[in-house]
């Protein structure tokens, strides 16, 4: 768990990066701190690992505060991923990766075991990939290691800056996917730096939105979506937040929601999963021109039609219910 | 110090002349290196086979001690009776230079963006065209800081070119060594050295005056 | 346009071969070569002596240089860093004969006065460099080892200086050769080397002592250069090549 209170950080001639931030980001969630550049969040993740020095409050880590720790020793204990994946040039894959636990000591079969690991955990070939230097590597394989490195010492707590920024859109989405099936599977603490919304949505368990130094929401996506708390927030996610919103259910919530009947008239209409999500579906109805899709379950089950007019009904139910 | 101020006072005609000698000698070899030099380098960029031969040869003869290839060349020039004197200086001076002037100008001209040198073809600009408006204007700061590596260098080489006979701020120098007189090698060394870093600030300054405003 | 690119450079390069071969055939013949063989003992004699000024004095500006420049390099000096690079550099503006001149001032005539002039002269290309090399190495790749828990002797030892070992020894490369070369003047201030054969040619008009002088100290110089350009290849981290060609492509 990683405690922010009342946390500030002024520069010289008083000028104020960090200004009374408060907030605490669970055992095995992922917090995304989002905001235009300048707000202070890579300053803010920094100032976690000691990288930036804290003017005043205190950051608890586990219930302990961070200026009093050794700081070699914890950031040991954390582990680190940056933008540029900051790979050392000069040695291998397996040297970068196992960079920490060389220096904590680990014996040799260990070292082989974990590397092993986590090169299948980030689906890259071990032997392959063993004794080649970060240069040979692609973007996205580079980065993969910068992750796999941070997560060597298989530390409890993670900070993550920018980690998929510099990759192009493509590369960006698989390996956000990937990283969330990890998460899944190891379930660190991690706060993680983003500037792009639709990544703090896909994978933050929550998000601070921050302005200027100062937390302006900090509230699981749904929430920070369907409800801003102010006209900053509100112009941050964007014009389309309601849209961006539907990612976050799929087409099980809604079915949940109503009682359908289920739908066996016509035998070419489409069918539609259960795990798909509703912005998807929606595309779907506007891309196909078609009235309505079928909704099948896994194990193939009918549970009645989706159409727009249905859609319309569940938004107006988890959004704008809510809202009024 | 007081010994050396009153030197400088005394004997000012005196350096004054072995200087003007000693800039004479690299001025003259350096102009002739860079309406060498460059030519080559520009030339260069079309064959990369010979670049590498090129270079690689000067950068050899960089190695080579000065007062070595002096002990070569004598006896090579006294062939045709030029062994000692102004010639060996003068040709020592300009392969010296050649390093750093082709060098920088082959460097200079291959580093030009290839979407400038595709722009210019498409305005419909001549070879000759590019080269003169494009090219060498946006490699001329790397030129000029190869002319300006090879002057101080020849400022310093010049100094040894005393020894075979050349003149210049080295026959004060030597001629102290000679008669076990500090003061007198002391003030040839301090002149050669203020020399070599005015003229490195000079230059320092032309380059900047010959940098287009938009070239970096 | 490429075999004649070829072509030409294959024509160019065997005329300088050729020019060289020339060179040697008509300066044994003519015996140019001939105190080396006719003197053996004192060639080795003075080419020891040579040796010797260069590397006591070059070990020395290693010795003192790399250390410097790591230390000038630590954030807590790095204010004196641009004073030192700025001497570094002014200093190699002042004329090798210029800098022995003075150390003969300082401690007379002798080896020491050579040595102590080719010392001071070597350190600034192996302090310029050393310092070049370490501030080479990426701000965000320190970044990453300082959060991951190196400490700054880890980040020194296991990032800095594998990166910056290539133009460190580049930097002994450029002070030994140059060294050699200031080496064949420490006659003038009375080291000896093979700078006596040297000069005794130009004052005898003898083409045999010069030639028995020059062209050693010219295949010295030449051996050395190769020999460290070798060594830098050898020694340069793989990943680092392979970083290299990366940012070249």
């Amino acid at each position: 768990m990683i405690q922010f209170d009342n946390v500030n950080k002024v520069y010289e001639g008083d000028v104020k990066a960090i200004n009374n931030v408060d907030l605490t980001v669970p055992d095995g969630e992922m917090v995304i701190l989002i905001g235009p550049s300048g707000c202070g969040k890579t300053t803010l993740l920094r100032m976690v690992n000691q990288l930036e020095t804290i003017s005043s409050g205190s950051i608890l880590l586990n219930g302990e505060d961070v200026t009093t720790l050794d700081k070699i020793e914890m950031r040991r204990k954390i582990g680190y991923v940056i933008q540029s994946n900051g790979l050392f040039p000069n040695m291998t894959i397996e040297q970068n990766m196992m960079i920490v636990p060389q220096l904590l000591g680990w014996d040799r079969a260990k070292k082989r075991d974990r590397f092993n690991y986590l090169m299948d955990l980030i689906g890259l070939n071990p032997d392959e990939f063993k004794k080649r230097f970060p240069h040979e590597l692609s973007g996205g394989q580079q980065q993969r290691i910068g992750v796999a490195r941070a997560l060597a010492a298989d530390p409890p707590v993670m900070l993550m800056d920018e980690p998929f920024g510099a990759l192009d859109p493509i590369i960006r989405a698989r390996l956000q996917e990937e990283f969330l099936q990890i998460q899944r599977e190891v379930k660190k603490t991690i706060l993680f730096v983003s500037h792009d919304i639709d990544e703090a949505v896909k994978m933050g368990d929550k998000i601070v939105l921050l302005r200027d130094g100062e937390v302006m929401q900090y509230d699981t996506p749904a929430e920070i979506l369907n409800h801003p708390k102010n006209e900053f927030v509100n112009e941050f996610v964007g014009s389309d937040r309601v849209l961006k919103s539907m990612s976050l259910y799929t087409v099980k919530d809604l079915y949940k929601a109503f009682t359908l009947k289920p739908n066996f008239e016509s035998k070419d209409i489409r069918t539609i999963n259960e795990d798909t999500s509703l912005r998807v579906a929606i595309s779907m109805i506007l891309n196909q021109e078609a009235d309505q899709l079928v909704i099948e379950d896994n194990e193939g089950n009918n549970h009645g039609s989706l159409t727009m007019d249905l859609l319309e009904q569940f938004l107006h139910k988890e959004i704008k219910g809510q809202e009024g | 110090m007081n010994e050396l101020i009153e030197y400088f006072v005394k004997n000012y005609p005196f350096l004054w002349g072995y200087m003007l000698d000693h800039l004479e000698i690299v001025g003259l070899a350096t102009i002739t290196a860079i309406l060498i030099g460059v030519p080559i380098g520009i030339y260069l960029t079309t064959n990369k086979y010979l670049a590498g031969t090129i270079l690689q040869l000067a950068s050899v003869f960089m190695t080579i001690p000065s007062i070595a290839l002096f002990g070569v060349m004598i006896p090579v020039l006294s062939v045709i009776n030029q062994g000692v004197g102004f010639l060996p200086a003068f040709l020592a001076l300009v392969l010296y230079s050649q390093l750093p002037i082709i060098r920088n100008t082959y460097t200079g001209i291959q580093n030009v963006d290839p979407q400038l040198r595709d722009a210019a073809n498409g305005l419909g600009m001549t070879t000759l065209q590019r080269l003169w408006k494009v090219e060498i204007p946006n490699a001329m700061p790397l030129i000029m800081a190869g002319v300006r590596t090879a002057t101080v260098l020849n400022i310093g080489i010049g100094a040894i070119a005393a020894f075979i006979g050349a003149g210049g701020l080295g026959v004060v120098i030597y001629q102290g060594i000679v008669r076990a007189n500090t003061t007198m090698v002391l003030a040839g060394a301090i002149s050669v050295a203020v020399v070599a870093i005015l003229a490195d600030f000079i230059l320092k300054l032309i380059q900047k005056k010959l940098t287009p405003k938009g070239a970096n | 346009m490429d075999t004649f690119n070829k072509r030409t450079a294959l024509v160019v390069k065997i005329l300088l071969w050729t020019a060289i071969a020339a060179f040697f055939i008509w300066g044994f013949s003519q015996g140019m070569f001939r105190q080396i063989y006719e003197q053996p003992g004192l060639f080795l004699e003075l080419l020891g002596e040579h040796v010797l000024i260069i590397f006591a004095s070059g070990f020395a500006a290693v010795l003192i240089a790399v250390p410097l420049g790591i230390f000038v390099t630590r954030p807590a000096f790095r204010r004196t860093e641009w004073f030192i690079v700025t001497v570094a550099n002014l200093g190699q503006t002042i004329p090798s004969l210029a800098v022995l001149a003075l150390a003969m001032g300082v401690l007379g005539i002798g080896v020491e006065a050579a040595i102590l002039a080719l010392f001071v002269y070597s350190l600034l290309p192996i302090l310029q460099n050393t310092i070049a090399g370490l501030d080479s190495v990426d701000e965000n790749t320190k970044d990453a080892a300082r959060g991951m828990g190196l400490t700054n002797l880890q980040i020194l030892w296991k990032v800095e200086l594998p990166n910056a070992v290539v133009s460190i020894i580049a930097g002994i490369r450029t002070a030994l050769v140059i060294n050699i070369g200031t080496a064949a003047l420490a006659y003038l201030v009375g080291a000896g080397g093979l700078g006596v054969w040297i000069f005794t040619g130009i004052r005898l008009f003898d083409n045999s002592y010069l030639i028995s002088g020059a062209v050693p100290v010219t295949l010295l110089a030449i051996a050395v250069d190769l020999l460290f350009r070798y060594l830098e290849r050898v020694l340069t981290p793989k990943g680092l090549i392979l970083a290299r060609e990366a940012n070249e492509a």
